[in-house]
């Protein structure tokens, strides 16, 4: 099986992400694994060969500062002017309900690549609208932390410590959604075509369908009853 | 080796100021000209380029009139040092006799130390982009001689050498103060965070001059020190052994169902 599902045009397909959305969600993916492995550099002490590859702890402070401030930029610019799109994200993520929960049950066999029976979904399903909640908050508070760090005679002592754990922890949650985000938006059979919902902006009709079928009929549902 | 100290006396303190001079003078640090703030502490604080400095603590008093209490402030080498145990890249190092040194060479100006330590003593020099601190003049100690700011003092205000010897010495003067109308004189620096290289004879209750009366290390810096860092980073790998073996499976389950769960498919049907 291939790595990741291939790019079919010869079979209809339906827009998920506009350019502004795709465009700032692989800025922030670029920035946030640069702030990561230049970040783990004094995370895990004493990683010199990773310090190397950032021309050493000095260049690494340096590579995290400026993807910082360029991650927050692409956030910044994401949120100003995708501004629609991200209160139709918010107003997704607050139809929760049960088809969410069952979701989530039975997802951990979904995972395995068990063949599972998943209730419709909404444009996200349940796991996605757990990581848009998780990862972004994390990523706010490393943000909201890390300016503290940066610029600690500014703040009070206390709360520059506060910052050190808070970044950390921060920093272990959002890790920990994106090796399963990453990957579930790729290798995974299954899900992997979302991949192209993200890269290209158009997902398979028939996935979009199956895997997100409330969206799917609310979206396109006329249209696709006209072809 | 044995611990060597520096003990500083209070009541014998005429804040002239010498061992600030002889400080900045050893230590080839340039002056820092801060504007007049309605005292004659030169000072705010000690900064990236002033290891020491003599507090003023002004106080009136109806019958007395104006009084001055002095403080010499500087690093007070801890036993236990709080900033070396958070420093990530282990630029701080202690003396086989007590000193707490800063490698600025090691240095990558994270900051870490400046929040960590309870006295809020290493500073930062933001044209080099590091730390410094006060070095108990380990340089000149190591060659036989005092420290530049014990040398200089001319009213016996600094005493430096043994200390265990100078326990005993602050010891016995703190007494004496306290027989001689200065009914809460103490002595700072022997147990405080399980003991200092600094020693001090106080007229009067630590907090009257800036200092923690119980000094700790903030529960902040250990809970990130003694449980994130070591402890909370292994969910990261837990969760990419999860990905990785639901790469296996997912894989091994659909070849096994004849296709059925590849990507076209939509994983399942
Ligand atoms: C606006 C965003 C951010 C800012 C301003 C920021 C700033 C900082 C600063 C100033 C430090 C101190 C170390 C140094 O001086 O190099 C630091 C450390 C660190 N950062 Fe960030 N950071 C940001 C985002 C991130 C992100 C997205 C991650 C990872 C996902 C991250 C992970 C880390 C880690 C692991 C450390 C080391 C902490 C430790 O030593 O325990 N940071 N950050
Ligand atoms: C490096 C690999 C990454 C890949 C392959 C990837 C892939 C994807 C894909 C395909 C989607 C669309 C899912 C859908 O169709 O709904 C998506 C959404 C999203 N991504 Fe990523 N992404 C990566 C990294 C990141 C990182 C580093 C972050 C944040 C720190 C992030 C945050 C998000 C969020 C918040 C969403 C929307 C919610 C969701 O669908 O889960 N991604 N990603
Ligand atoms: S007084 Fe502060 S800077 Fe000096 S050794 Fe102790 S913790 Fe470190």
């Amino acid at each position: 099986m291939a790595l990741i599902p291939e790019y079919r045009d010869d079979v209809p397909r339906v827009e998920r992400f506009n350019w502004l959305a795709r465009f700032s969600h692989w800025g922030h993916t670029v920035t946030f694994l640069l702030c990561l492995f230049t970040g783990l550099v004094l995370f895990l002490d004493g990683v010199n060969w990773l310090a190397a590859i950032f021309g050493g702890y000095r260049g690494a402070g340096l590579v995290h500062r400026v993807s910082a401030v360029g991650m927050t930029l692409v956030i910044g610019i994401g949120m100003v002017f995708g501004f629609k799109g991200i209160i139709e994200w918010i107003k997704d993520l607050l139809r929760f309900g049960m088809n969410d929960i069952k979701f989530i049950m039975i997802f951990p066999l979904e995972f395995l690549g068990f063949p599972v029976k998943v209730p419709p979904q909404t444009r996200f399903n349940g796991g996605e609208k757990g990581n848009s909640i998780v990862t972004p908050t994390c990523v706010f508070l490393l943000v909201l932390s890390g300016y503290i760090m940066w610029f600690p005679a500014i703040f009070p002592v206390g709360l520059v410590r506060v910052s050190y754990w808070t970044h950390d922890i921060a920093m272990v949650g959002a890790t920990c959604m994106v090796c399963m985000h990453a990957y579930l938006g790729s290798f995974h059979p299954g899900s992997g075509e979302s991949f192209w919902g993200m890269w290209k902006g158009t997902v398979r009709a028939d996935w979009a369908q199956h895997h997100h079928a409330i969206w799917y009929k609310e979206t396109y549902g006329d249209k696709s009853e006209a072809e | 080796m044995a611990n060597l100290a520096n003990l500083y006396d209070v009541s014998k303190c005429t804040a002239c100021r010498g061992c600030q001079v002889a400080c900045k003078d050893w230590n080839q640090l340039p002056a820092v000209i801060e504007p007049f703030k309605g005292n004659y502490q030169t000072h705010d604080d000690t900064n990236g380029d002033t290891f020491t400095i003599i507090k003023f603590f002004e106080s009136e008093d109806p019958v007395d009139g104006v009084k001055w209490d002095f403080f010499k402030r500087q690093c007070m080498h801890c036993w236990d040092a709080e900033c070396m145990k958070v420093c990530p890249r282990q630029a701080y190092s202690k003396t086989s006799w007590g000193a707490t040194l800063h490698d600025p060479d090691k240095c990558i100006g994270c900051q870490y130390c400046a929040a960590a330590c309870p006295f809020e003593i290493p500073k930062y020099r933001k044209r080099e982009d590091v730390i410094t601190k006060c070095t108990m003049c380990a340089d000149r100690v190591e060659e036989g001689l005092k420290p530049a700011c014990a040398r200089t003092c001319p009213s016996g205000a600094l005493t430096f050498g043994d200390r265990d010897e100078l326990v005993q010495v602050a010891e016995a003067r703190a007494k004496f103060l306290r027989a001689n109308g200065f009914p809460r004189a103490t002595i700072y620096g022997k147990i405080e965070l399980g003991g200092l290289n600094n020693l001090y004879v106080l007229t009067d209750t630590p907090d009257k001059f800036g200092l923690p009366v119980d000094p700790k290390v903030s529960g902040n810096v250990t809970f990130w020190q003694d449980w994130i860092q070591p402890y909370f980073g292994w969910l990261i790998p837990l969760m990419l052994t999860a990905s990785a073996t639901s790469f296996v499976t997912s894989r091994l389950l659909a070849s096994k169902n004849g296709g059925h769960g590849e990507h076209g498919e939509g994983g399942h049907e």
